[in-house]
């Protein structure tokens, strides 16, 4: 048992978070993120050290790297909220990639492993708005069941945009098009890409806590530091166990993908639910735990509840998860019967 | 990351497994109350330590097997596996003994630690007083020094199994005079002698886990003494530190199982899909408690020391378990709410979870303070 990253996935961690630290700087979000833009020079830059094809395999142009390297990128970025679009292309090329043929392969991976096209994902079910699909070259569109899914290029499709209430991830409504249906094993890239997703998650968390700790130590009245009174010490702490509880959730389920799929329908289904949850209550805890600045569009604590929202929602929300974990924890008690 | 056990590792559950499944624990006594249950406990025990299961995680040298902390982890989920009980003398060999291996003298572990381990000689903590609970070391029960003996006299309560057992942990003030954590001394005292009182308490499940614990004049030889006069908290450190490990992989392991058994119940009375939100919701927090306990221990042994988790782990679970045996009340219905069945017993216990061991209050200030660094309220003086 070994819950460490090796030394390899160290140094990548503290690559990326030296990286996003200093090129996704709350300024530089905020500038974003007020012009409903996404930082094309970051943007390019991460596609030329190759990070949105870091999971990708290496014949499709990505790095040949696993899921526990893909969540820490996520991860990283997702606390920075950077704005660019970098999960949605990874959820899309991990769905294309278990769930493409060889063409549908060989026609978008490359490209978006590369990052010199943009990826976006949906649910059938959220009609057609899509998440970041605003930019996408490529959108992928999964059934509820998440099962099954097909791929349209947002050049043969209408594409209007939305305004959403992350601006760093522009929407638009995509329709028309001629969707290609996926074919080969749709739900193994739809785990990854919840596993992705809850990554995120994960560090829009954790940049949460360190922003309202920091906080809540300087802010004063009654003569103390906010930070002491219980009723917002211990708010604080019911942050950290959810984003802690998130993330462990998130680390097997990176593991599962990478070392044993069989466990990962399970796993991802677990990570994204108690992601999706922690998203929400630790950045709604972030802004009480501000008082009134934490209400104003100045503080930039909203961002991560917008962004934590628009995470909670993507292929399908915690309730549905939690559902089919139920589901399969009972076929599990029903099979142990039989045995 | 490797979320597997090793060969060897396997291996040693594989023995374990093998010899829980050649020996299984008697059903629990039908009648008798505490007491048989108590002692159906200790037979079992007995029959641990008849075989060498009764402390892996002790070095050899004490009659453990030197088991490593992933080991003794393995041994402790495998015991709620296969749904043994637990061993009489839980304190004695989670608490007291690994608290004798680091602050005893050889003279007291090789007098205290055997019988510990065989169940013969059974351990109570005597922490709590009617006035430090929480804060406990505010606790008053009082000892002074007369000849090579200490005359002791005070109240104790809350004290687990102290009707059962033959030596008591106990902290008491040595010297009144220095700051409350520093005039504190820990003895090993003798629960056969005139002038302690033990007097059960009913708790809300009807049964008496706990007593009252009333000392007058109580005699304690020098020689009683852990880790010397005036050291008592930081002897009371290590023996708390004890309680939040080790235990918590069994717990979780029965939590698994309890959800499992709600989840079957569920089904066969054909309630799963209106309940599968909480069920799921269940199910996924006792899978984070796993791997949280699993993270916090492979942290101690990589880097030596306990993460957060420790904490955390202990709030999530009590947590959880309370929440599960509430739903268990939705699914099963108006049944799960007489007595004599494990749906009601559990409900009722399972309040005890927030208390026992640190109030949920408490270790949310520790993760506030220990792990967040956020300041600490001033308490009135
Ligand atoms: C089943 C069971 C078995 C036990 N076995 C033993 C045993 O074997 N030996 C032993 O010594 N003790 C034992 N205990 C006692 C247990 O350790 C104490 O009950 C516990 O530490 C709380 O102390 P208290 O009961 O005095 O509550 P108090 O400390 O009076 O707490 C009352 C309430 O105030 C809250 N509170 C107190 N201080 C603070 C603070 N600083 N910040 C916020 N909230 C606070 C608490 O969380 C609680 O909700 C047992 C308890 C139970 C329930």
């Amino acid at each position: 048992m070994d819950f460490g990253l090796n030394d390899d996935q160290r140094d990548i961690q503290g690559t990326a978070r030296a990286l996003v630290g200093e090129r996704a700087s709350a300024e530089r979000v905020r500038e974003h993120a007020e012009a409903g833009t996404t930082d094309t020079g970051l943007w390019k830059e991460l596609g030329e050290i190759g990070w949105p094809g870091i999971a990708v395999a290496e014949e499709h142009g990505g790095q040949g790297l696993g899921m526990v390297e893909l969540a820490i990128l996520c991860e990283e970025l997702g606390r920075a909220i950077a704005p660019v679009p970098f999960l949605p292309t990874v959820a899309a090329a991990a769905i294309i990639e278990h769930g493409g043929s060889d063409e549908q392969r060989a026609r978008w991976l490359p490209d978006l492993a590369a990052g010199r096209a943009i990826g976006a994902v949906a649910s059938a079910d959220s009609a057609d708005l899509v998440v970041g699909g605003a930019e996408a070259d490529v959108v992928v569109l999964v059934d509820r069941s998440g099962a099954s899914g097909a791929v349209v290029a947002a050049a043969d499709a209408t594409v209007e945009p939305v305004d959403a209430i992350d601006p760093t991830r522009p929407a638009a409504r995509v329709s028309g098009g001629s969707p290609e249906l996926l074919s080969g094993d749709v739900a193994a890239g739809v785990d990854r890409a919840l596993v992705a997703i809850a990554a995120e998650l994960v560090g829009v968390c954790e940049g949460s806590v360190e922003m309202t700790v920091a906080y809540v130590k300087e802010r004063k009245q009654f003569g103390t530091p906010v930070g002491a009174f219980q009723a917002v010490s211990h708010k604080c702490a019911q942050m950290l166990l959810d984003t802690e509880r998130a993330r462990a959730l998130v680390s097997q389920a990176a593991w599962c993908a990478d070392a044993a799929p069989e466990r990962l329908h399970e796993a991802a289904a677990m990570a994204k639910a108690a992601a999706s949850d922690a998203g929400r209550e630790v950045t709604s805890s972030a802004i009480q735990a501000h008082g009134g600045i934490g209400f104003t569009w100045e503080a930039d604590v909203h961002w991560r509840y917008k962004r934590a929202q628009m995470d909670a929602v993507l292929l399908g929300g915690a309730g549905a998860h939690r559902a089919r974990v139920a589901q399969l924890a009972a076929a599990n008690v029903r099979s142990a019967v039989t045995a | 990351m490797d979320l597997t056990f090793s060969d060897t590792e396997l291996a040693f559950r594989d023995e374990l497994r093998g010899w829980l499944a050649d020996n299984p624990a008697p059903p629990r006594p039908a009648e008798g109350g505490d007491d048989a249950d108590f002692a159906w406990r200790r037979d079992w025990q007995r029959t641990l330590s008849d075989a060498g299961w009764a402390a892996p995680h002790w070095p050899a040298e004490f009659g453990g097997r030197g088991a490593t902390l992933t080991q003794s982890a393995i041994y402790f989920e495998e015991l709620g596996r296969a749904r043994v009980p637990l061993p009489a003398n839980v304190l004695g060999l989670l608490l007291g003994g690994p608290t004798l291996m680091v602050w005893g003298t050889d003279e007291q572990k090789d007098r205290y630690l055997p019988p510990i381990l065989t169940g013969e000689e059974i351990w109570c903590q005597g922490f709590s007083e009617p006035g430090a609970g929480s804060d406990l070391a505010a606790l008053q029960t009082k000892a002074v020094k007369d000849g090579d003996e200490w005359v002791v006299s005070g109240q104790k309560v809350w004290t687990s199994a102290a009707q059962w057992s033959k030596w008591c942990m106990l902290v008491t003030r040595t010297d009144g005079d220095v700051p409350k954590h520093k005039g504190l001394t820990y003895f090993l005292m003798d629960m056969e002698q005139p002038g302690v009182t033990v007097r059960p308490l009913k708790q809300i499940t009807g049964e008496a886990e706990f007593n009252e614990l009333f000392l007058e004049d109580v005699r304690i030889p020098d020689a009683n003494v852990v880790g010397g006069v005036g050291n008592g908290w930081k002897v009371a450190l290590t023996t708390l530190m004890n309680e939040r490990a080790g235990l918590g992989f069994a717990l979780q392991v029965r939590l698994r199982q309890y959800l499992d058994d709600l989840i079957a119940a569920a089904d066969e009375r054909g309630v799963l899909d209106a309940y599968a939100g909480e069920l799921g919701e269940l199910h996924t927090r006792c899978e984070s408690i796993r791997l949280l306990a699993w993270k916090g221990l492979t942290d101690v042994e990589k880097y030596g020391q306990p993460g957060p988790e420790g904490s955390l782990v202990k709030w999530l679970w009590s947590d959880t378990n309370q929440r599960a045996t509430q739903l268990a009340a939705d699914i099963v219905g108006p049944d799960a709410l007489t007595y004599g069945n494990d749906w009601s017993y559990e409900l009722l216990r399972a309040r005890g979870n927030t208390i026992e061991g640190g109030t949920t209050e408490i270790l949310k200030n520790i993760v506030a303070e220990r792990v967040l660094g956020l300041p600490r309220l001033k308490a009135a003086a």
